[in-house]
């Protein structure tokens, strides 16, 4: 099989994160309850993540660095931290659920910015029209889960600073591909999952904070267990319950690979499958892809349609060819309606860290192929 | 003989407490602190030997991180908490 569908969840892991969850399973007791080898092992395992996690995204305090069940777990402690209903909060054109659902649960008064896509200068520009002095949170998320827009995340960071306006930062598709330093974000959150391009198991994700927090999960914590109220401090704070410590124990070698192999490297591997494909589809005038123009604008996240059939038809062809895709609106319907695709959804092919050139060119063929069997229909 | 208790209000702070002190060489042992000494219930210590308590101290501050309290324990078995 030809996995791209890399912006969903990666499948292909280094061997290390497959045996580092079974280690965890065999070795690992609760982590933060007893004293224990066993469970002394599971905290190992969970310092030793959250340090490479600090690493990786340049964090020193590594106890901010907490541990979710996915993206949309720590996004949902990141808004609800900020957000109260009516607030005024500004978010991209190309926003995921896991932030729109949220604020339209606390009744937040939403507004956009940046829904222009590939147009980062209209981004920055929107930005500074519509920060208003009320607004009480701007989010963005790094990179578009539908169309691969890499949104200006630096600029975003210091228009917010400047206005003393929390920003919160979706990273999900970049972590783990692009170089993302907190130092210089200075970001009130960082959300992701461990389990994409960080390359852990689903069932990880990492919440980054940088602003007083409100747990949306309440519970035990193995500390300050006479009082009923939540520990004041992180990690506790945001982590009431056991732990997913074969989870994490993964996720820890997911990072050690990217860390070995350096996000640059990653980020420049990326990059070219994508230019390689855009040179095959490019001669087809049967599919319409969306690539940006300015080659910095998008990462390996590609959006296409083929000429009069519907996406789900063309995925599930490409499913029985062998190509693994995703179709439909990717939980992400105000990036289809900004884009001009509400209406027919998307193929999203989206590249990964283990994917090459040889998939590349065999996917393009199988497409040309596709194209002359319904032609012959 | 490890004759000091350095008390934490975290597993993550005792974790990262130890890590600082091992990574100057120094012998440490992560462990529960006993329920008795334990501020609002349930926490981690670390021991130390005496001569180990200032740089283990200084390795701590480096990294922002200082014990909620240090105990010395005496020959009785009991615990007598020191200015550190």
């Amino acid at each position: 099989m030809i996995y791209f569908d890399n912006a969903a969840t990666s499948v292909m892991k280094p061997v290390k994160v497959h045996r580092a969850v079974l280690e965890a399973m065999k070795n690992c007791g609760n982590p933060g309850r007893s004293g224990h080898k066993l469970s002394i092992n599971a905290a190992n395992a969970i310092i030793n993540c959250r340090e490479k996690l600090g690493k990786l995204f340049n964090v020193d305090d590594v106890e901010t660095i907490t541990f979710t069940q996915n993206a949309t777990h720590a996004l949902n402690i990141a808004i609800n931290s900020i957000v109260s209903p009516g607030d005024r909060v500004l978010i991209t054109g190309f926003e995921h659920n896991s932030v729109m659902r949220v604020l339209d649960h606390l009744g937040a008064n939403i507004q956009f910015y940046g829904t222009d896509l590939f147009d980062k200068e209209a981004t920055i520009r929107s930005l500074k029209e519509k920060l208003t002095p009320d607004t009480k949170c701007v989010i963005a998320n790094h990179v578009s889960n539908v169309f691969g827009f890499i949104q200006p995340i630096y600029e975003i960071s210091d228009i917010c600073h400047e206005a003393g306006v929390p920003f919160i930062i979706d990273v999900s598709q970049s972590a783990g591909v692009m170089n993302i330093d907190q130092k210089r974000l200075d970001a009130a959150f960082l959300a992701m999952p461990g389990h994409k391009s960080l390359l852990g198991p689903q069932g990880t994700g990492v919440l980054i904070s940088n602003y007083k927090t409100k747990p949306i999960l309440y519970g035990g914590t193995g500390s300050v267990s006479e009082l009923i109220s939540m520990p004041d401090f992180l990690p506790d704070r945001l982590e009431a319950g056991t732990q997913n410590t074969p989870g994490i124990a993964g996720l820890s070698e997911g990072v050690d690979f990217i860390l070995k192999k350096g996000t640059d490297r990653i980020f420049a591997h990326e990059m070219y499958l994508k230019r390689r494909l855009k040179e095959k589809v490019s001669e087809m005038p049967f599919i319409k892809a969306y690539f940006s123009d300015d080659e910095n604008c998008q990462l390996g996240v590609i959006s296409m349609n083929f000429e009069g059939m519907d996406c789900e038809e063309f995925a599930g062809r490409l499913s029985d060819g062998g190509v693994a895709v995703r179709a439909g609106l990717h939980c992400s319907p105000m990036a289809h309606k900004f884009a001009g695709t509400l209406g027919t959804g998307t193929v999203r092919v989206s590249l990964g860290v283990f994917n090459n050139e040889n998939e590349v060119q065999r996917f393009a063929k199988f497409l040309t192929n596709m194209n002359l069997s319904v032609k012959d229909r | 003989m490890y004759n000091y208790l350095l008390t934490f209000r975290s597993l993550t702070y005792g974790q990262r407490a130890q890590r600082a002190v091992q990574s100057i060489g120094i012998s440490t042992a992560l462990m529960r602190t006993p329920k008795i000494l334990s501020e609002n219930g349930c926490g981690y210590c670390i021991k130390i030997k005496e001569k180990d308590l200032e740089p283990a101290l200084a390795a701590m501050r480096k990294i922002h991180i200082s014990p909620i309290n240090t105990y010395v324990k005496n020959e009785d078995g009991s615990y007598e908490k020191v200015m550190a």
